[in-house]
């Protein structure tokens, strides 16, 4: 009988354990002030917005490539605009999108696969847009960090993190990192003067943008 | 594939075309002497600054460099702002690279085998072989200014319009080139210090 409660216990800790090594736990949150829920808004442009950057793209280490990035957008209709080119000016990409609807504009090979075109304007949204509706949850972590969360019915969540980094990260529903987002200051009429996207899942990659000057 | 390496190749071989005839023959010159004068070009060293007209764009995307060429087979094409990247060709080898936090760093093997292409068919255009070209019909003003007119084939002309070439007053030297894509987007180049036939050092074509 000793044994079995035992035998039980043990059971009980090890799927505790198994459990935490498959979900990593939320950052737990201290009250924050209302100022807090502003700043985390404002990493993101809050009207319309045109831009121009340099992206290095680097898909692992020591390959990269160099490209222009342009991105116009309005956060009222969620609307965007993105055109992406050779240091020459030929277009690779281009593609709009209204509300949730994409149409892709023109699109080259290797850039003319769906799965290119939707990785992309996720990325977009991603780094310009702010998640739709408020916040789930908000507060300041331990160390201090504002941070305002963002959960989404299909278990993903969206982090915004403010401290002497600003980031935007993604999590999907086992809570493991897809990506994340580095904004660097100054910030030019709402725009981070540099950004740096790490994507983790599915595929690794890094996009090291420069907002040119001049723009928007 | 096939059909995005040709856009590639027109609109890359339009914007470097536009370096390499620089500093060509004046207004007045017939047909005949203006090919004459492709074939005394032994090199060309310039600058130039690009403008990239696009409708989502206000204000056109300027960028500035310089180009140097050997009738020998070799080539630099370099942006110096607002990105840093250079093509360089000597012979049948293409490599591409760009500026990134202090160094030269190669850039993906994507778009070289397009720029090959490129500089294949360059080759017919810098020694006045226009006719030669499977993609582009030629036609020639005396004006002044004199202009080169470079209208593509069907299927091309889905991306690019027209290619304009004008003349400068000054002998020998191209004023600008304009390339006019469908939808309003147009690329403008202006070229400046032109010089011709100077000796051009062999590790600008090797190290970037």
């Amino acid at each position: 009988m000793n044994f079995r409660k035992k035998l039980k216990a043990g059971l009980i800790v090890v799927l505790m354990l198994c459990a935490g090594c498959l979900y990593t736990p939320e950052t737990p949150l201290l009250p924050g002030a209302s100022e807090d829920l502003e700043s985390c808004a404002a990493l993101f442009p809050s009207g319309p917005w045109e831009c121009v950057h340099k992206i290095e793209a680097v898909i692992s280490q020591g390959v990269s490539s160099s490209l222009i990035g342009i991105t116009k957008g309005d956060p009222a209709g969620r609307e965007l605009h993105t055109v992406l080119l050779t240091p020459e000016g030929f277009i690779l990409f281009e593609a709009e999108q209204r509300e949730h609807a994409m149409s892709v504009l023109k699109a080259v090979a290797p850039f003319d696969s769906p799965a290119f075109a939707r990785g992309l304007m996720e990325d977009v949204n991603f780094l310009f847009l702010a998640p739709e509706g408020g916040p789930s949850k908000w507060g300041r972590t331990a160390d201090g960090a504002i941070l305002c969360r963002w959960e989404s019915p299909d278990g993903t969540r969206r982090e915004v993190t403010l401290s002497t980094v600003r980031k935007i990260s993604l999590r999907d529903r086992h809570g493991d990192l897809a990506k994340e987002a580095l904004f660097v200051v100054p910030f030019v009429k709402g725009l981070a003067s540099q950004m740096e996207l790490r994507v983790h899942k599915p595929a690794p990659y890094r996009l090291k943008m420069n907002l040119l000057p001049g723009t928007p | 594939m096939r059909k995005s390496v040709l856009r590639e190749i027109v609109f890359l071989g339009a914007v470097t075309f536009a370096g390499l005839v620089a500093d060509k023959p004046v207004h007045s010159q017939d047909w005949a002497s203006l090919k004459e004068s492709f074939r005394n070009i032994q090199s060309v060293k310039a600058e130039f600054v690009q403008e990239r007209h696009l409708q989502i764009l206000k204000d056109p995307l300027v960028s500035e460099g310089r180009f140097f060429y050997l009738a020998s087979g070799s080539l630099r094409w370099e942006y110096l702002s607002p990105l840093q990247s250079v093509m360089l060709q000597k012979g049948d080898n293409v490599q591409l690279y760009h500026f990134s936090e202090g160094a030269w760093k190669q850039d993906m093997a994507q778009g070289v085998e397009a720029r090959r292409m490129v500089l294949a068919e360059m080759r017919q255009w810098f020694q006045g072989r226009f006719e030669e070209s499977r993609i582009f019909r030629h036609s020639y003003s005396q004006g002044p200014p004199g202009r080169i007119l470079l209208t593509p084939g069907e299927g091309i002309n889905k991306f690019i319009l027209v290619i304009e070439i004008v003349l400068s007053d000054r002998p020998g030297v191209i004023e600008r080139v304009e390339i006019t894509e469908p939808g309003g987007s147009a690329t403008r180049i202006v070229f400046r210090n032109v010089e011709l036939n100077a000796g051009l050092p062999s590790k600008v074509f090797d190290e970037p």
